[in-house]
């Protein structure tokens, strides 16, 4: 398998001096499911949203599908991100818009400004946006606002935005955080489909180990800005999850 | 950089108190003046006043040290410490100059009532004569302030993008951008919509239309201030989604902060048309045209029931207005 995603010695520096990746060095192998572990405040967030540059990096190089990412400006750069798709905590949705509008921003990385306007005139997006919701089972919630969508609705309409990119990398920012764990681990569910049935590559960061161990196959953790730990996840033991996690934290199971 | 600072908070407390003592002593130079006819020279009032600061700096904890250099300690109430009486002093001394100035009389006030007695008769005695020529006048009024919102809003619109500090890049051109807008608005808004009708009815004749430019241009600047701020305080996670999806920057503000703007936008606007209105009226007298033009020659005419039946009009349009746009508003909110 080719590595999809190539870090070289990645840094950030924020403005206000914290140091939040401190030389990373990680490749990615084409159809993984990465999860990330760590503390808040670990770097995760910063790491994912280095990638697709939200975040501007301070000094390294970043290989997505082998294109420079660090180098790439303007309509490069847009070409590169469209390639991933990026779900957040907060789902990050546009809450006064319907969830077909919201699913058919994801294809705005294809579009000219003048295509974008005319969305609903064009069937062949309508019907991709259309199939992307129903893929979540969100078919009859297309015309509804997403305001008035519960959490897990909200993040499968995320999910289907992302599906519109048509990604080969989806970057999962604590995806299920904000959600009941029910509704957590089906929204997992779909991202693991995501992973074995089309072949995304899926980074995604977690607190929880169990649905690390049931859907990550590696385990990246992180401290203080490093990799501390990369492994399967079965590697991780009680004495590895104190060294992520501190010594007085104590696994929570949730099912 | 440490040492700098320490110099730099010095100077400006220092400065700080020499203001203070210079304004200090103009005061009661002018106190002086005014009661005992007596005039003081301006060198003197500088040379103490700068004295009296140094003086206070040194000595004791002054005002500037108060505020410049808060490592000193404080100790005790307000009024056992220098600064506390220095405080005082000031305001003080303010007030009797502001009394002074402003000419205040209680006596005028009270004992003589009957001078406005004429008006009073007008207000209540409407002449209702010329009824239709004030609604003439009025319609004039709140077409020219719905126009010059009308015209102000794209503009506006289209300058607020600029002028939000999260919308523009942290890149030398993008700082450029945001300060000259941000500049010229609160210039343009700083200069009052009646200073804008004295040049318009200058440049283009007395009249609605330079009363339309006049509220216009007013409400340009303030609407790109109100817009912007609506801007920065959007929800920043939906345009760090759209951007991950590889849209491009118009895209980004299209799709993800034009519509979380769109409804505070609309009540920002119709407040506007609200605050137009009522301005247009004053805009009016100063050559701008509708019923505040109306107005003016009544009430230079000394035709009272005529000013009674103008203040009336306005009175309840202003009122409907009100309300009208505190609904809309609101359903707007709920939206």
């Amino acid at each position: 398998m080719k590595n999809i995603i190539e870090i070289k010695n990645l840094h950030k520096i924020y403005a206000k001096g914290t140091h939040a990746i401190k030389g990373i060095n990680l490749d990615v192998k084409e159809g993984e499911f990465c999860i990330l572990l760590g503390l808040s405040g670990s770097g995760k967030s910063t790491l994912l949203r280095c990638l697709n540059r939200l975040i501007e990096p301070t000094s390294g190089e970043i290989y997505i599908d082998g294109e420079d990412v660090i180098g790439a400006k303007g309509q490069k750069l847009r070409y590169i991100r469209r390639k991933i798709g990026m779900i957040f905590q907060q789902f990050n949705l546009i809450q006064n818009l319907s969830s077909i509008t919201n699913v058919l921003t994801g294809k705005l990385g294809y579009s000219t400004l003048i295509h974008s306007l005319t969305f609903p005139q064009h069937k062949e997006d309508m019907k991709t946006a259309l199939d992307n919701l129903s893929r979540v089972g969100l078919k009859e919630f297309a015309d509804k606002k997403t305001r008035n969508l519960s959490g897990g609705q909200q993040q499968r309409v995320a999910i289907a935005r992302a599906l519109m990119q048509n990604p080969k990398i989806i970057l999962a920012d604590e995806p299920v955080a904000s959600l009941d764990p029910a509704t957590a681990d089906s929204v997992m569910q779909y991202l693991g489909e995501l992973n074995k049935s089309d072949n995304m590559t899926v980074i995604c960061s977690l607190h929880f180990l169990s649905l690390a161990r049931k859907y990550g196959s590696r385990v990246i953790a992180l401290k203080d800005g490093k990799i501390v730990f990369d492994g399967t996840p079965k590697e991780i033991d009680e004495k590895r999850f104190k060294e992520i996690y501190g010594e007085d934290a104590e696994e929570v199971e949730i099912r | 950089m440490k040492k700098d600072n320490k110099l730099k908070l010095n100077l400006q407390a220092i400065l700080t108190d020499l203001l203070i003592w210079i304004y200090i002593l103009g005061c009661v130079s002018f106190l002086v003046n005014h009661w005992f006819e007596k005039i003081i020279q301006t060198n003197f009032v500088v040379i103490f006043g700068v004295a009296a600061g140094f003086i206070s700096f040194i000595l004791g904890l002054s005002i500037g040290r108060k505020i410049f250099l808060p490592t000193i300690k404080t100790e005790g109430k307000w009024y056992k410490t220098f600064w506390g009486w220095s405080v005082f002093l000031l305001l003080l001394i303010t007030f009797i100059v502001g009394w002074n100035l402003v000419e205040v009389d209680l006596y005028k006030l009270f004992a003589k009532f009957q001078n406005a007695g004429g008006i009073m008769k007008g207000i209540f005695n409407p002449n209702m004569d010329i009824f239709m020529q004030c609604l003439a006048a009025l319609a004039e009024t709140i077409y020219l302030a719905l126009l010059a919102t009308a015209f102000a809003i794209p503009l506006a619109f289209f300058l607020s993008f600029f002028a939000a500090r999260n919308l523009m890049p942290q890149t030398f051109l993008g700082n450029t951008v945001y300060i000259i807008v941000r500049t010229i608005a609160t210039i343009f808004r700083s200069i009052e919509a009646i200073v804008w009708a004295i040049i318009f009815s200058v440049w283009v004749g007395i009249g609605p239309f330079a009363g339309m430019l006049a509220l216009m241009i007013h409400s340009i600047a303030s609407l790109t201030k109100l817009y912007s701020e609506q801007i920065e305080n959007i929800n920043p996670g939906p345009v760090e989604a759209i951007k991950a999806t590889g849209a491009n920057t118009i895209q980004t503000w299209i799709f993800a902060v034009v519509p979380q703007i769109i409804s505070p936008f609309l009540a920002f606007t119709i407040y506007r048309w609200d605050i137009n209105v009522r301005m247009a009226t004053i805009v009016g007298f100063v050559g701008g045209g509708g019923i505040g033009l109306l107005l003016l020659q009544q009430q230079q005419m000394l035709r009272w029931q005529n000013v009674g039946i103008i203040i009336w009009m306005i009175a309840i349009v202003v009122w409907i207005m009100d309300m009208v746009s505190a609904k809309v508003r609101g359903k707007l909110q709920e939206m």
